[in-house]
């Protein structure tokens, strides 16, 4: 399974302008909301006509504009599914999975009933899906769609509108359905575990542009925009003036008011404001300078706050006029006795500086 | 009780109102459809075009259909060059007159209800490899149809009650245009017949009621239909 896309849609007030193709089989797409993630997932299906855009699903083109094909969404053998699991209310679940063309013929078949052994249909079959739970009203839709036998199926945060729980036992149920049906994905989410869990090959998605693709474990490890470093979870996302550039030592000052962080060389003009975010894991603390330190940043600093958190313990520091968040053991914690205004060194190496743009 | 002439008003009032909603309604269900699902600027011109029989006097509206389907008018001509008869002053009509001014209240019934589905239903049917047209039969005409059903019965009661464009293009030709409204019309005219347009009136009144009573449960249960998703 493969996709192949390039789109070039302009909204009211929103642009989206990405490029990308991917191996898959399962394709996340991640970014914060209105980064852009459902409009792509809808040009993909058909439901939205760009007037620039060219998309292919396993070498097959569904869409080349201006000029070229446009296949329509019932053509292009992708179903759907929503957060919202969107049931026809006018229908059984039994007349909703088989509402798709064929569906009818499938669900007698042997592929049909592993499907619907794998998403534990059998007991809601004849149940009015306006009884159904949310978690099993999405079983139903995941299953409707699966009956319509897609080449690929566009998922669109089908956990959000569902509890923690639930939202884990549908996750589980769509590792299954990667396992066990083999059927591709292309799977939109702003839950990085989920990405984690499911995707093979991810795209980053942040106000409309791609900033970057990969395995989910190497995008989320150096988000490269701050709406996605804040999906992640990064603990520390600085605003940092550019102070200069050092080309030979590969790295750029940036001001800490007092002190000065060295992060990975980037363009952006001495005197500007740049984004930075460093996990709190990548901080470590030291009672003295370390001496002969690969690390380039030994910031002297004073711990603001200690907060024990079960098995972490999560220092507040301050260098400069910035303070900073660590995450370290309890024992650490116990070892370098820590309290506040104990003086101390945050030790930084500059490839956990996280450059935001 | 009704005399046997009164009956016949009545019967031939209930066949004319009938027919009106016969013919409406595939048009009625496009149009509302289109006005509802349809997004363009030309979509506000359409509507008022559909809406005007409801707000141009009636009698206006008589005329100008009396115009097109004259002996002398486009479609009134064309109509005798080819079967030899003639449509103004015949049942067909009164037919005619009722389904214009009844048809805006039946795209509107249709265009609401058509609205209060969730389009999202239909980007699914279209995902899961129904076209349009199907999507349509398929999910959106059945989600609507109490709405549908709404429209068609206030457009029936409007064809029962229609008087002025009837006057003008059908006329008062009895057992063939003397609907109840014409009949009540002609009644008053003529000395020593209240206890004729009474009977008329409560005849009237009856199925006018009941008729709006029909419209508001159908509502009613659209809403419910459209609500449960």
């Amino acid at each position: 399974m493969s996709i192949e896309a390039r789109i070039h849609l302009a909204l009211r007030g929103f642009t989206l302008d990405v490029k990308f193709e991917s191996a898959g089989p399962v394709v996340g797409v991640f970014g914060p909301s209105g980064s852009g993630k459902t409009t792509l997932l809808h040009c993909v299906a058909g439901l939205i006509k760009p007037k620039d855009a060219a998309i292919a699903v396993n070498t097959r083109t569904v869409c080349r504009l201006p000029g070229g094909t446009w296949t329509p969404p019932e053509r292009r053998k992708l179903a759907i599914v929503t957060q919202d699991p969107l049931l026809f209310p006018h229908l059984s679940t039994r007349g909703n999975l088989t509402y798709a063309p064929g569906a009818g013929d499938a669900l007698e078949s042997d592929s049909g009933w592993k499907i619907i052994d794998v998403l534990r249909l059998k007991p809601l079959l004849e149940r009015n899906p306006a009884n159904l739970s949310g978690g099993e009203k999405q079983r139903v839709a995941l299953g409707r769609a699966l009956l319509s036998k897609p080449e690929m199926l566009l998922l669109d945060e089908p956990t959000s509108s569902l509890d923690a729980e639930l939202a884990r036992e549908v996750l589980a149920l769509l590792l299954e359905v990667k396992r066990e049906l083999k059927v591709p994905m292309l799977f939109v989410t702003h839950k990085a575990g989920e990405l984690m869990a499911l995707a093979d090959d991810c795209v980053v998605l942040d106000a409309g542009k791609l900033v970057a693709q990969g395995p989910p474990v190497n995008v989320l490890a150096k988000p490269r925009a701050i709406g996605v470093a804040n999906l992640v979870g990064v603990d520390n996302l600085l605003r940092l003036k550019v102070l200069r550039h050092d080309e030979a030592g590969g790295v750029t000052i940036l001001d800490l008011g007092g002190s000065e962080l060295a992060a990975p060389l980037t363009d952006a003009e001495p005197g500007k404001t740049i984004s930075v975010g460093i996990y709190a894991d990548e901080v470590m603390l030291c009672l003295e300078k370390p001496a002969g330190l690969s690390a380039r940043n030994a910031l002297p600093c004073r711990v603001v706050q200690v907060d024990e958190l079960g098995h972490e313990v999560l220092v507040k520091v301050r260098t400069g006029s910035t303070e900073l968040l660590s995450r370290i053991t309890p024992a650490a914690a116990a070892e370098l006795e820590l309290h506040e205004d104990k003086p101390a060194v945050a030790v930084i190496k500059t490839s956990a500086c996280h450059l935001l743009g | 009780m009704l005399t046997e002439a009164e009956i016949e008003i009545v019967l031939l009032s209930l066949q004319v109102a009938a027919w009106a909603v016969t013919i409406s309604l595939v048009p009625g269900v496009l149009l509302g459809w289109l006005l509802a699902r349809w997004e363009s600027p030309l979509r506000a011109v359409l509507q008022g075009a559909v809406m005007l029989p409801l707000v141009l006097p009636p009698v206006v509206t008589g005329y100008l259909l009396l115009w097109l389907f004259g002996v002398s008018g486009p479609l009134g001509g064309a109509w005798e060059s080819i079967t030899g008869g003639r449509i103004a002053y015949t049942t067909g009509a009164c037919v005619i007159a009722a389904a214009v001014v009844g048809f805006p209240l039946m795209v509107e019934g249709i265009r609401l209800s058509v609205i209060g589905v969730d389009p999202r239903l239909e980007m699914v049917s279209r995902s899961l490899g129904r076209k349009k047209l199907s999507t349509f039969l398929r999910v959106t005409l059945p989600l609507s149809l109490p709405g549908v059903l709404a429209g068609a019965v206030l457009s029936f009661a409007r064809a029962l009650g229609e008087f002025g464009a009837t006057i003008v293009l059908a006329g008062n030709v009895e057992g063939e245009t003397r609907t109840i409204p014409v009949a009540v019309y002609t009644l008053l005219n003529q000395p020593g017949a209240e206890a004729g347009v009474w009977r008329l009136v409560a005849i009237s009144v009856a199925i006018s009621m009941g008729a709006l009573l029909a419209a508001s449960w159908l509502a009613r249960r659209q809403r419910r239909r459209a609500g449960e998703h």
